[in-house]
């Protein structure tokens, strides 16, 4: 199988995918937590803004949001490279599941904590940020994991924009040798291994969010 | 209403203006030193080698105009076929360098430079020919029969033209997928000639259709011309491309290249006869 | 929206209206397809949810690794598998199978999953009573523990139809002629990518609010306590 010569570039796709997935998450939970947080704490405009992104975000196809943003959006003059255009969409799309899930968790805060504040005189943005959100994030981190693998399985579909991850690479050692069985075969263990690897990273960042002092076990009473 | 109106047509003004002003020239190319192409990945027309430098018709000759241009750097973009024209629009890359036909649809669309290959159609089928195929024509003549193309090529506008029907045309993303497309999907692919005589080579499934006859399309026999696509506010760009271009044609160098992927002598001098604005008008 | 309707006024929307038609084509070819897909993911992962409690242990951990592969690798490669690779072992199944099938696969790794959810949400009295009782494997599941399961289940179930409806695009780098193969079609032989791309998003969006609603109201006319089976 003389396949393995085409390892590097194979390699290569790979980091690419990982790059694009691990700052596609990142600037994903940023938009997360903004819409979330304004979903929540917003007022009535605010609010909606946060609503519509979340729907559009989350109600259209990340391959639809990929092509539009990469081919109709620079025809009226905003374009950015394939690959920062590739991460913003797939963030976008993240982000927009990502701001549920803040919002489920923000929700789930108990009542008490809220009015036990607002006794302590907390302000709002006070409340937010050392009552609600320490104990909302433990909430969340099951749930942003698993949106975490979805968004490596997602980044696949930037290879349809031409940049040159994983499943482009796959797909070029492919158009040359032929040889579909084994090139398709070792991409999918190389996501899968991905796959293994990002459940771990968030295993770990999931003990530590539950050991640290900042973030108290959510008080279920 | 009306103020909505003019802001949006402002807006629209602006934004046309600004795209406007970054038209690309010559001497900003060569303050850069580089300059974007893009390839759809067609050998022998246009593709990277795994070791990711460039190679065919259109790469060739667009590295040795460029040069005498003075531009010495090309980074390649690869690019699906029927995204070439979109991308070059969207201002992904400069130019795109995949030889595809000067046809007049497309002169609408972009800038080309003056022709620099000719070539005519062929058919990839399974081997010993099972169908006994030996024009586009057969086809139509068996609603049974499918045929793949390439999205956005143009050798689809041939097929309905002697009358194939659209039930039997399957569209492929890529000239790679040709192949395994032909092998068990399929049982034929229509591309041009020299496209499916390297796809046919040291293949033990499939072959190309020889002897074969060139659709009759508007009474002729059909004809494509290849040339590179500027962005058409890139005036100035393709015309100092063309100027570079025309001398290089007449070199050795030229004809070497040419000859090296398979364009025989008639084709060459067939190249040379036709100019892109009687192309781009429909003759 | 008051502002992009007034664009419409121009060619925009003689455009839009002219390709309503073939998108409307193309929509049907995007829910024939996602229905084949969840059809195959219904089945499927009922089949992966009970191997998994198979009491034979190879064969637990053979359907769970099997699901766990199927769930961390993206629908395009295995899709790109099953399109390329089933032919070279003789199985050429029409481009718009391969593609139902990949679907089927991918979401039958989730709902297995949601039943196994489901099942092991039962209280363990329903399983002691059955015992008790004297009935079958067969008789439990299909009386006692599927009728309870199934209201529980169907928002999950409900949940990942409507993601599959929007996974359907990637179906067209196969070939197969859906909603968003056919935009990129048009997009390209006009060279206007705005209006068709947009008129997909918008389509997929109605879609997903439709079903969601829809799902809703199933899930509030479902009897709390289970559906009889027969």
């Amino acid at each position: 199988m003389d396949w393995t010569a085409y390892l590097p570039m194979l390699w290569q796709g790979a980091v690419v995918t990982m790059t694009i997935t691990l700052a596609a998450i990142a600037v994903g939970i940023v938009f997360a937590f903004v819409f979330g947080v304004m979903r929540v704490e917003g007022g009535p405009i605010l609010s909606t803004v946060a609503l519509c992104y979340t729907e559009v975000f989350r109600g259209t196809s990340l391959f639809v949001q990929l092509f539009w943003f990469y081919y109709a959006l620079p025809l009226v003059g905003l374009s950015f490279d394939p690959v920062t255009t590739g991460i913003l969409v797939l963030a976008a799309h993240a982000g927009g599941y990502g701001s549920e899930i803040v919002r489920g968790a923000l929700s789930s805060v108990s009542v008490q904590q809220l009015e036990a504040a607002r006794a302590l005189n907390f302000s709002r943005l006070q409340t937010l940020f050392r009552i609600s959100l320490p104990q909302a994030v433990v909430e969340m981190m099951p749930a942003f994991g698993n949106l975490a693998i979805e968004t490596l399985k997602l980044s696949s579909l930037v290879s349809l924009i031409s940049i040159a991850d994983l499943t482009f690479s796959a797909q070029s050692i492919r158009n040359i040798t032929l040889d579909s069985a084994s090139i398709y075969s070792v991409t999918l263990l190389c996501y899968f291994a991905m796959s293994l690897l990002l459940m771990v990273g968030v295993r770990l960042i999931e003990r530590f969010v539950r050991r640290g002092n900042a973030f108290p076990r959510a008080a279920h009473s | 209403m009306h103020i909505t109106k003019i802001a949006g047509l402002s807006a629209l003004a602006l934004v046309v203006g600004i795209a406007s002003a970054n038209a690309l020239t010559v001497d900003e190319v060569k303050q850069q030193a580089y300059i974007r192409a893009a390839t759809a990945n067609e050998v022998p027309y246009s593709y990277m080698q795994p070791d990711g430098t460039s190679a065919g018709i259109g790469p060739d000759v667009a590295t040795a105009v460029l040069k005498s241009m003075g531009v010495e750097e090309i980074n390649w973009t690869v690019t699906p076929f029927g995204t070439l024209i979109p991308g070059l629009k969207a201002g992904r890359f400069d130019f795109a360098a995949a030889e595809q036909n000067i046809s007049p649809e497309r002169c609408k669309q972009v800038a080309f430079s003056e022709p620099n290959s000719s070539y005519g159609e062929g058919l990839l089928v399974k081997k010993g020919n099972p169908k006994k195929l030996t024009t586009y024509a057969d086809i139509a003549k068996d609603p049974s029969l499918k045929v793949a193309v390439v999205s956005g090529a143009n050798n689809v506008d041939f097929l309905r033209a002697v009358g194939v029907k659209d039930e039997q045309i399957v569209f492929i993303p890529a000239n790679a997928d040709a192949i395994p497309t032909v092998q068990s999907r399929v049982d034929a692919y229509a591309a041009t000639e020299l496209t499916v005589s390297e796809l046919a080579k040291d293949q033990a499934n499939v072959e190309q259709v020889a002897p074969f006859t060139d659709p009759i399309v508007n009474d002729a026999p059909v004809r494509n011309y290849g040339g590179f696509a500027f962005r058409p506010e890139d005036k100035e760009l393709r015309d100092a491309f063309n100027t570079a271009l025309v001398e290089f044609r007449k070199t050795d160098e030229y004809k070497a290249i040419l000859g090296k992927y398979g364009l025989s002598e008639q084709s060459i001098a067939a190249a040379a006869a036709k100019n892109v604005a009687d192309l781009c008008a429909g003759k | 929206m008051m502002y992009g309707y007034e664009w419409d006024t121009t060619t925009w929307l003689t455009y839009a209206t002219s390709i309503l038609p073939i998108i409307l084509i193309g929509l049907t070819v995007t829910l024939k397809a996602a229905a084949a897909g969840f059809a195959i993911a219904l089945v499927l992962g009922l089949v992966f949810a009970l191997l998994r409690r198979s009491r034979i242990k190879a064969v637990s951990w053979a359907t769970a690794f099997v699901v766990e592969f199927l769930r961390d690798t993206p629908l395009l490669v295995q899709l790109f598998f099953l399109y390329y690779v089933l032919p070279e072992f003789g199985i050429v199944l029409p481009a718009f199978l391969t593609g139902a099938l990949a679907l089927g696969l991918q979401y039958a790794a989730y709902t297995s999953e949601v039943y196994r959810g489901g099942i092991e949400a039962i209280p363990r009295g329903q399983w002691e009573a059955a015992t008790a009782l004297n009935l079958t494997r067969r008789q439990t599941y299909l009386d006692i523990v599927l009728p309870q399961a199934v209201p529980r289940i169907v928002p999950a179930m409900g949940n990942y139809l409507v993601a599959m409806i929007k996974e359907t695009p990637v179906l067209s780098v196969v070939t197969v002629l859906e909603m968003m193969g056919l935009a990129n079609m048009i997009s390209e032989r006009t060279f206007e990518y705005l209006v068709p791309l947009t008129m997909v998003g918008l389509i997929f969006l109605l879609l997903t609010l439709i079903c969601s609603a829809l799902l809703h109201r199933l899930q509030m006319a479902l009897p709390k306590a289970g559906i009889p089976m027969r």
